[in-house]
């Protein structure tokens, strides 16, 4: 509305600035009329300094999604954010939370588990890129107990139908020892506990395909096995300075956690070790423990194909490679089921002989614990049909008698 | 409620109520029972009747069988694993496990000439490559409706094998030593009965359940009776290459070992999951016929054995 000299109303020229309350008005003196009231619009000059929203920011989007939805997704992006993973597996990640909130097996859980159900779906995404992450770090992160979130994980592959494909084990190598504080000298680390990563990583890799040929893998959380082959690999390439150093020291340097079952690998892989080192020719002689054949470890992983073949006894029987089969280092690509030197020998017996060959089983197997094994269904109980006669007496065995129950209610309160 | 205790006594004999049949609401038990009641006619239809119980479709043994007592469910271990030598045996398959069997001919009229082995039904594997290995039941899980409301401080007050504890659990827990077994007893009259080693076990067990609520004054009845559950396990005796087992058999298997230490394996024909461990065992379970946890364990037997020789 242009600016008036005189009012509309009474034409009077006495116009006053007023304001009515926050709004600015042009008031006629004389009669009251409003002229003019604040403007509504910004000017030129205003609207150039505005910047871009973005939707996902805007208000928009905030009214289309429930604030739970909002606030598990704005959770997923963070713990993505903080493991360092590509844009794409986060936009995967939220969609699978979306997709899974509205399931209505998960729509009306407690929030507990609607942060884990996030962390879930993170992890799934990972596994299915082939992004080594475990349930531990997950855990660790959402502060979780392990048991909740293995039910959620469950649950979320059950009802979404997600095919999640197994834990690679030479990625995660190398993700676990990317934490390992022992490729640089520092006030903690003495000179001649600092390793060349690259080394390290190679020999440990090389340790975990051994182990997963000999069935020291299957079935077993996976971190233990690779703590324990990295603190023989550290060892090994280093041995003179190195032997005196204990597992548990070792995990303190690297600042690494010593899970329990580690000491178990690491016995279990040094008794593999031992076995491939009595075939060894130039190891024969020598009289090797569990800390001398650490010193060797580099030969006998050298020449680990031969050695297996000859140390464990395999089905197809009495063949024992005497050529050396196994120059070289290359290693074979860690695929689970290929690998083509673990059978069970069912002929163990003949072979028990100390030092000789003995069968390529799983330790559960070698070593199995003695159990209570119920008996097998006796003829007897074969017979029995469900609709035999029941005699009262065995019935009244079962129930109290008068002054049993008078002295029950005496000791007990019964509300 | 209180009225209702002091005149039950008098309707229930102290002669064993259960010597009287009871309407067990099961249609195989019906269906069956009534046939067995005419010997000559035997039914052409065997969709819905399950026969697997019988151990082999000869004259001898079908006479044998018409003699006892009509209301056998399922016969034991022994007459499952001789019906593996037959071929014949493809005809006791229930209409359960088969629900696309052809109908055998109805050669089984009257005074029937032996049977001629049938062609197998389904195309599952040839009795020749049977494992020879059959899974031991180890536990079933069954339901029955005593059909009363229950005072359970008062069953916990007057027997001697229960345990009542209201604010964990709202049932009573009570154990018979013989088949040794424990049932959970609601106030709704329901009960759950665990533990047994077989499906008769368990009928007999609940039963003896049911009769102790009895003595205790209740009017308890034996209705619906039904296995919920039931649990196998047994040994390949090789072990087995689970990281294998999961990539090739990616959409039934599901291995975590940072979880757990063996292979859920879902299989969808029957409805099974079997627990599968590196050191050969085998646990099967979530069946409600003893006939599933068989044919699951033949049908993952090849699959594991295919493992065992991969090189």
């Amino acid at each position: 509305m242009a600016a008036r000299s005189s009012c509309p109303g009474c034409g009077s020229a006495a116009l006053v600035e007023d304001a009515h309350y926050a709004q600015q008005q042009l008031v006629c003196a004389a009669c009251g009329c409003v002229l003019a009231e604040g403007l509504l619009t910004t000017t030129y000059a205003e609207e150039e300094h505005l910047r871009e929203v973005a939707y996902s920011q805007s208000t928009g989007q905030k009214e289309q999604l429930s604030r739970c939805l909002q606030r598990g997704i704005r959770r997923v992006q963070d713990l993505c954010k903080v493991l360092q993973l590509p844009t794409v597996f986060e936009e995967t990640a939220v969609l699978y939370f979306q997709r899974a909130l509205q399931h209505p097996s998960f729509h009306l859980v407690s929030l507990e588990k609607k942060e884990l159900l996030g962390g879930s779906c993170v992890f799934v995404t990972c596994r299915q890129h082939n992004w080594p992450l475990t349930m531990g770090t997950i855990c660790s992160l959402l502060y979780a107990k392990q048991e909740l979130f293995a039910s959620v994980y469950l649950s979320l592959q059950k009802e979404l139908g997600l095919s999640v494909p197994a834990l690679s084990l030479g990625d995660l190598v190398k993700t676990h020892l990317n934490s390992f504080r022992l490729f640089q000298h520092t006030a903690d680390v003495p000179a001649p506990f600092v390793e060349d990563k690259e080394k390290m990583v190679a020999r440990t890799m090389q340790i975990v395909e051994l182990a997963s040929e000999t069935w020291l893998v299957t079935g077993r959380h996976p971190v233990p096995i690779i703590t324990a082959a990295a603190f023989l690999s550290w060892q090994s390439l280093q041995p003179a300075a190195r032997l005196t150093c204990t597992f548990a020291r070792f995990c303190k340097l690297a600042a690494v956690d010593l899970l329990p079952p580690a000491h178990l690998r690491l016995k279990e892989l040094l008794e593999i070790f031992l076995r491939m080192a009595s075939q060894l020719a130039w190891l024969k002689v020598f009289n090797m423990d569990k800390k001398t054949v650490v010193k060797h470890i580099g030969d006998l992983l050298q020449h680990r194909i031969f050695l297996l073949k000859r140390a464990f006894c395999l089905e197809d029987g009495e063949e024992q490679c005497a050529t050396p089969t196994g120059e070289g280092s290359a290693s074979s690509p860690l695929t689970a089921g290929g690998a083509a030197q673990e059978e069970g020998c069912p002929s163990e017996g003949k072979r028990q002989r100390e030092g000789g060959p003995r069968p390529l089983l799983p330790p559960c197997l070698i070593n199995p614990r003695k159990r209570l094994r119920t008996a097998a269904p006796s003829a007897s109980d074969s017979a029995i049909t469900g609709d035999e006669p029941i005699s009262d007496s065995e019935i009244e065995q079962y129930l109290r008698a008068p002054e049993e129950i008078r002295a029950f209610r005496k000791a007990k309160a019964w509300s | 409620f209180k009225d209702d205790l002091s005149t039950t006594p008098q309707l229930f004999t102290p002669m064993s109520p259960y010597d009287v049949d009871l309407p067990i609401q099961t249609t195989e038990d019906v269906l069956f029972g009534s046939q067995l009641n005419q010997p000559k006619e035997l039914p052409t239809d065997f969709s819905s009747v399950d026969l697997s119980f019988l151990p082999d479709i000869t004259q001898d043994n079908k006479e044998q069988n018409l003699s006892e007592d009509g209301h056998e469910m399922q016969k034991e271990l022994d007459g499952s694993t001789s019906r593996k030598e037959d071929s014949s045996i493809f005809m006791d398959e229930s209409g359960l496990s088969y629900p696309d069997a052809t109908q055998p001919s109805p050669e089984a009229s009257g005074a029937c000439p032996p049977l001629t082995p049938m062609t197998p039904m389904t195309p599952v594997t040839p009795a020749s490559e049977s494992s020879g290995i059959v899974p031991q039941l180890q536990n079933i899980v069954s339901t029955v409706n005593l059909a009363c409301k229950l005072d359970l401080k008062n069953i916990a007050l007057h027997a001697r094998n229960a345990e009542y504890n209201p604010k964990r659990f709202a049932a009573v827990i009570m154990r018979i030593r013989e088949p040794r077994t424990t049932a959970l007893i609601f106030s709704s009259g329901k009960m759950v009965c665990t533990g047994a080693k077989s499906e008769e076990q368990s009928r007999l067990a609940a039963r003896k359940y049911a009769r102790v609520v009895q003595k205790l004054g209740f009017p308890a009845k034996f209705l619906d009776f039904k296995i919920q559950n039931m649990v196998g396990s047994c040994d390949v005796k090789f072990p087995i290459r689970l990281e294998g087992l999961v990539l090739t058999h990616q959409q039934f298997s599901s291995y975590e070992p940072e979880l757990f230490p063996g292979l859920i394996y879902r299989m969808v024909k029957p409805r099974i999951v079997l627990l599968i461990f590196v050191s050969g065992k085998v646990v099967l379970t979530g069946a409600k016929e003893r006939s599933e946890i068989y044919e699951a364990f033949e049908n993952i037997y090849p699959i594991l054995k295919g493992f065992k020789k991969a090189s």
